[in-house]
């Protein structure tokens, strides 16, 4: 069995409101091997976007324990180990998009990972459509141009974990198609772990090796459901049995949770 | 020459005409008011004491350039001084705040007062303390306009957005980074607006202190022409300061245009009309 990236173990987090606690999330394992592409899904609510969070040390588990490639939350992120691409774009919009792609490059830049060289961004950009507006600013461009914009940033850093958080929940159907499909080409190449969180059950099941589901809050993982396609994905395998079944199986299983 | 070649010059001289028309826009506000003022005088047969023609108070300023220039200057120093302080001291004072709990605790009671001080009345003190310098004045500007400042300084750099904060922590972005490059840039438009109603508070700052205590300034001119009843001189200082401050606010807009470029209150969609 190959390497793992992640591996959480047991953890829980609640959080102190003014009429007592929320239990976000209770007692979650789960691991993701290096290179592989694993989705999180689950209701709203249920603690996705604090896992995310937990995971890259931004916030504490009450218990339990996060070991990302041998390292603590804490100090993966001081080593610019995590590619954040968060619900919105997040773009800034004083800089242009060629900035923008290299902004995480330039901070913190005594962690030693410097990321991809500025040719090899302009590079990425081209390929991904963004060639002709490499001097635009983010209000010039398209909701999904901008989205394009922030894939592009987190693929420049060259992190070996990306954390993806409802990326593309912004975007219509089309486009959100389009998006998932540019994310795999690039992902194929790139060699990182991605733990992509989601609530579309289509999304998740055409993107990933295996997903996640979590249940109502508090969020503990019932059940992780492989997806059985190959490599790399194409958009006509959304048409396979295999496809419809996996479909079919997160759906019963995030309903059977739903109802209980 | 063909027909479309026509009509595209056309436009792009229609265009032309529209921006130098949006350019001379303030020029004719002013005239529109001043020929008002004008015809209400003459028409109404108001005696000058109580209201002058605008005619005869700009012959005055034209008949009198070296006078009004150099109390104009006076003032325009000391306002800026008052003003340029209270920036850097405002934003030294957010930033601090900004970053720390109980710094914002401490200071907030102490703008208040400030906002609440009756600097007029404490301008006698500023005399025994400063004496006939021009610091008395500079302070008094400054204390007219430390507020917006601050306040709007620390509303700017503290509005950032929740997710950009995070994509800048998830990298460990240190302190100054997230300050730098996110909360200055982010505070740049509220400091601008801030800087707007500023810049008439820090004349009239400047003013009300020369208008107790000095000897030049048209805060100056304005309080001789007061006691001697001379109504050009009176309406002259006026309308010099009323001219200074919206040169400056002017100047402010097109500065703020060159570099707020990227911010929506800058985007011509979102100007009236468009
Ligand atoms: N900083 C916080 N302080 C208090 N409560 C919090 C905090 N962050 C999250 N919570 C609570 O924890 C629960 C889980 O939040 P979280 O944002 O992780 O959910 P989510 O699964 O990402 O939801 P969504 O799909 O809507 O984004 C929510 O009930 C939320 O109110
Ligand atoms: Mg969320």
């Amino acid at each position: 069995m190959a390497e793992s990236s992640l591996v959480l173990t047991d953890v829980s987090k609640s959080f102190q409101h003014r009429d007592g606690f929320i239990h976000a999330l209770s007692k979650v394992s789960f691991n993701v091997r290096k290179a592989e592409f694993v989705s999180v899904i689950g209701p709203s609510g249920c603690g996705k976007s604090t896992l995310l969070r937990l995971i890259n040390g931004l916030r504490t588990p009450d218990s339990g324990s996060i070991v990302v490639n041998g390292l603590t939350p804490d100090e993966a992120r001081q080593q610019k180990k995590f590619a954040f691409v968060p619900q919105n774009p997040a773009l800034l919009p004083w800089l242009t998009v060629q900035q923008n792609v290299s902004l995480l490059n330039n901070l913190n830049s005594r962690a030693g990972n410097p990321g991809m060289a500025f040719s090899d961004q302009r590079q990425l950009l081209k390929r991904i459509g963004l060639g002709s507006f490499l001097n635009a600013h983010p209000w010039e461009l398209s909701g999904g141009l901008q989205q394009r914009v922030c894939i592009a940033r987190a693929f420049a850093l060259k992190a070996p974990v990306l954390l993806m958080d409802e990326p593309f929940s912004s975007l219509d159907e089309i486009t959100r198609t389009d998006m998932g499909y540019l994310l795999l080409k690039l992902w194929e190449h790139s060699g990182s772990t991605v733990l992509f969180v989601t609530h579309s059950i289509p999304e998740a099941v055409a993107l990933s090796d295996r997903v996640v589901v979590l249940t109502p809050r508090p969020g503990h993982v019932t059940e992780i459901i492989p997806v059985p396609l190959s490599r790399p994905r194409q958009v006509s395998m959304e048409d396979s049995t295999a496809y419809h079944q996996t479909l079919t199986e997160v759906r019963a299983t995030i309903a059977a949770e739903c109802s209980s | 020459m063909s027909k479309t070649n026509h009509s595209a010059r056309l436009t792009t001289n229609m265009q032309r005409a529209r921006k130098l028309l949006l350019l001379i826009a303030p020029l004719m506000g002013v005239t529109v008011f001043l020929v008002s003022w004008e015809v209400y005088v003459r028409v109404s047969g108001i005696r000058p004491l109580i209201l002058p023609r605008p005619s005869v108070v700009i012959g005055h300023i034209v008949e009198h350039p070296a006078f009004y220039w150099k109390h104009g200057s006076f003032t325009l120093l000391e306002a800026s001084a008052g003003f340029f302080l209270a920036f850097f001291v405002a934003v030294f004072v957010a930033t601090l705040m900004v970053h720390s709990e109980f710094m914002q605790r401490a200071t907030m009671p102490v703008v208040v007062i400030v906002q609440s001080m009756p600097v007029v009345v404490l301008l006698p003190l500023f005399l025994l303390w400063f004496g006939f310098s021009p610091w008395p004045k500079i302070i008094t500007a400054m204390l007219f306009t430390w507020v917006p400042f601050v306040t709007n300084a620390l509303t700017g750099l503290r509005s950032v957005d929740t997710s950009t904060h995070e994509l800048f922590k998830s990298v460990n972005a240190t302190r100054w980074e997230i300050y730098w490059r996110l909360r200055i840039p982010n505070s740049l438009p509220y400091l601008f607006s801030a800087g707007r109603v500023c810049v008439g508070l820090a004349l009239m700052g400047a003013v009300v202190a020369e208008f107790f205590l000095s000897k030049d300034g048209l805060g100056h001119t304005a309080y001789v022409a007061y006691s001697r009843l001379l109504v050009e001189q009176l309406w002259g200082s006026v309308i010099v300061l009323a001219f200074m401050g919206v040169t400056i606010v002017l100047l402010l807009n097109a500065v703020e245009q060159k570099m707020l470029y990227w911010h929506p209150s800058q985007h011509e969609r979102n100007h009236p009309a468009k």
